[in-house]
């Protein structure tokens, strides 16, 4: 009997009805899962030449293993970890491909955070949503899209998503992938996914909606909006927070006084969670289980990421402000070469020859994605002109998921004679 | 046919499309049990339920970030505004994330972003102003202004309907104050098509919005003078009827383009650019321009009505320009 009510509560709970959350209760745990808490900071110092910035603390500590997955077979994390390679070696390519000018514009790199991009979409299921940022093109790869279109949209051909109309990461997909575009202004992605949340709820899913802040983004007012209207309104928002050091050339330390950002949680009476950002099992794992709350109606969670940007703010920038002994602490912290140690020394699930034939297989299709995406060509000038409205039919609006539920009240319409604000 | 006022025939449009489409559905600050600050959406929560009229926190970039999120699901939100100045709030999510959706990545945003605008109730500097502008200065917007209430009914249903994103600005000094005949059925005013508020032979004025009346009641003025003003109401800023404003210009040859909005980048000029391109042969006399001085709107009755165009400037300019 008690097992039949929790299947029907479940099935309730799977038609998009939530249970309101329990305002009594506050939020003030922060889970850390991670198995080394970095301590040191940052300040700046004013020298003979100049004002730079100086490290200061024990950057001496030795790498820490990888938190064992509760979750991901061995299957999953080979899957993860090819990802992530696809994930760098494209941004290499793609590297090459600047300097042999044919990349319009500049090129943003997700180095160090690959892990974080490519773990997290993994979580989520088709029917979920995905809003990257700027560094998150392995989330772009895992969620369906391909190389290719990511380098044609680098290099502006008339076959990338925006046919030429916007660059990098800046594109996305309602029909199938169910991808947000996002913008060059940080934090406006967060209400958008919400609202995806929202548009399910009223179609009768709860699904998870994940997006990403960095410690920079985080600091403006939309992030606060987003957050707070997600969690007021209960919806699945699985927001990451990318703590990875920089904002540009800012460091987080000039963008925030809390000690983790996982404290805004807190502020927001959401589950906050912090995870080490060069760990992929410790990622997915959080990602997994804020994802799954989502999908039970539960509401949003925040996961703080912790790791560096290991490239400039773009391609332009060489990042000279960054103390080098903070990289190479990080690089010690490669998540991706934390990960292959992982997968073939420690756990043993790839031999060298699997992980060579891995790595070969990646360049192979990077290869052919490279050869496509060049050798195809860029717009008409005339399409320039195409597409700023939706009209003609270009588009039929239906619900994605189902004809949302109305249940309507006996209120008839009627006419008002109201008070109101300025007659 | 029942009279309605601009207000009702507002909301009767709302809730008539609610009624037909499942997935039209309001969101916005105060406008569930209270039913809103001018009461656009009173009753809606008890007829659609909290689900479908939903109270947000006062905070504008996540009432259309969330409203953008849900219609990319296909959902078609009603965004409410409790003033049209506070739209600078979430003025980085409409003109960069929702303007911009359909051209860079062929996402529809069927939403449509209303309130209260405009001035003469003295609201002062931040519950009078006309923002209409900074939204038609941005591609993939529709901009939409009625002046009566038949079109303010005719449009909501056509905007709700639309799939792109609409800003329509609801003239608040209209909201009570003007009443007429409104079908109870089911019909819409296309977006982009102007209106012949009044036929007239010797000049044309070209308005939007409470100075449609404003024009209406020059024209009755200049009447007795043997002056037939023809009043073009333009229902739409975004699309703007261009034909429209042309067959005027070539009809009587001499135009008045008259707004409530501030002077400088108002849509006054970009009519007088256009009437450039397309009647400039058959001009009889100098485009004239009526409008708000450039300032922010002030709050004292005398400020604010030297601060509006008056039925005088109307008048007096009609007769200059008849002379000419």
């Amino acid at each position: 009997m008690a097992k039949k009510k929790q299947q029907k509560a479940a099935r309730s709970k799977a038609k998009g009805k939530t249970s309101p959350p329990n305002r009594n209760q506050r939020t003030y745990t922060i889970a850390d899962h991670r198995l080394e808490r970095p301590q040191f900071t940052l300040r700046q110092v004013r020298g003979k030449d100049g004002v730079r910035y100086e490290v200061e603390g024990d950057l001496s500590a030795p790498v820490p293993p990888i938190r064992d997955s509760k979750y991901l077979s061995k299957q999953q994390c080979i899957e993860i970890y090819r990802w992530m390679l696809l994930n760098r070696k494209m941004e290499t390519a793609l590297e090459n491909l600047y300097k042999q000018g044919k990349v319009v514009g500049g090129v943003y790199f997700g180095l160090g955070q690959e892990a974080c991009s490519c773990a997290s979409a993994y979580a989520l299921h088709k029917e979920d949503w995905l809003g990257p940022m700027i560094r998150n093109q392995g989330s772009l790869l895992v969620r369906g899209f391909s190389a290719r279109d990511i380098m044609m949209q680098y290099m502006a051909k008339a076959g990338s998503p925006t046919k030429g109309r916007d660059a990098s990461s800046h594109f996305g997909d309602i029909q199938t992938r169910n991808v947000v575009a996002p913008i060059s202004t940080l934090g406006d992605l967060i209400p958008v996914l919400a609202g995806v949340a929202l548009g399910a709820r009223l179609q009768g899913r709860n699904i998870a909606v994940m997006t990403y802040i960095g410690d920079g983004g985080q600091s403006t007012g939309v992030t606060y909006e987003g957050v707070n209207f997600a969690a007021v309104q209960n919806l699945g928002l699985v927001l990451f927070v990318e703590n990875n050091l920089w904002g540009y050339s800012t460091p987080a330390d000039m963008q925030f006084r809390v000690k983790d950002l996982a404290e805004r949680a807190i502020a927001y009476g959401i589950p906050g969670v912090i995870v080490d950002g060069t760990d992929a099992c410790q990622i997915y794992d959080a990602a997994h289980e804020a994802c799954e709350r989502a999908r039970r109606g539960e509401g949003p969670t925040l996961i703080e990421a912790k790791m560096m940007r290991m490239k400039g703010h773009a391609i332009h920038d060489a990042a000279d402000y960054v103390p080098k002994p903070l990289f190479e602490y990080w690089r010690k912290r490669d998540c991706i070469a934390r990960f292959e140690n992982y997968l073939v020394n420690v756990k043993k699930w790839l031999t060298s020859q699997g992980n060579a034939a891995l790595i070969a297989d990646v360049e192979r299709v990077l290869d052919e994605d490279r050869e496509f995406a060049v050798n195809s060509p860029m717009p008409t000038p005339e399409s320039a002109a195409e597409g700023v409205y939706c009209e003609n039919g270009c588009h039929e609006i239906k619900p994605k998921y189902a004809a949302p539920k109305v249940r309507k009240g006996s209120g008839a319409f009627k006419q008002t004679e109201a008070e109101v604000h300025f007659k | 046919m029942p009279q309605l006022t601009y207000l009702e025939a507002i909301r009767q449009g709302i809730w008539e499309e609610m009624e037909r489409d499942p997935t039209v559905f309001c969101i916005g600050e105060d406008i569930g049990i209270y039913g809103g600050a001018f009461k656009v959406t009173d009753g809606f929560i008890d007829r659609f339920g909290p689900e479908r009229v939903i109270d947000t926190p006062i905070a504008e970039s996540a009432i259309v970030g969330a409203a953008f999120g849900a219609s990319l699901t296909g959902m078609r939100p009603v965004a409410e505004f409790q003033f049209m100045d506070f739209i600078g709030c979430a003025f980085n999510q409409i003109v960069n994330m929702v303007a911009k959706a359909h051209y860079r990545w062929g996402a529809p945003a069927p939403l449509v972003i209303r309130g209260p605008s405009g001035g003469n109730v003295h609201g002062g500097p931040f519950h009078s102003q006309n923002p209409e502008m900074w939204f038609v200065h941005a591609p993939g917007l529709k901009v939409v202004c009625p002046a009566s209430a038949y079109d303010a009914k005719g449009l909501i249903k056509a905007s709700i309907r639309d799939n792109n994103p609409v800003i329509f600005f609801e003239h608040k000094y209209l909201y009570r104050r003007i009443k007429e005949e409104v079908p109870e059925e089911d019909y819409i005013v296309p977006l982009g098509k102007a209106r012949t508020a009044r036929e007239g032979r010797d000049l044309s004025i070209i308005t939007y919005a409470a100075m449609v009346h404003l024009a209406l009641e020059a024209a009755e003025i200049l009447a007795k003078e043997g002056i037939e003003l023809e009043v073009i109401d333009l229902r739409t800023l975004s699309p703007l009827d261009r034909e429209a404003i042309a067959h005027t210009v070539r009809k009587t040859n001499k135009v008045i383009l008259l707004h409530e909005d501030v002077r400088t980048g108002g849509i006054a000029g970009e009519i007088a650019a256009i009437i450039n391109e397309e009647a400039f042969d058959d001009l009889d006399g100098p485009i004239v321009r009526i409008t708000a001085q450039d300032s922010p709107v002030p709050f004292s009755p005398p400020q604010e009505e030297y601060f509006l165009p008056k039925v005088s400037d109307v008048v007096k300019e009609a007769r200059r320009l008849k002379a000419y």
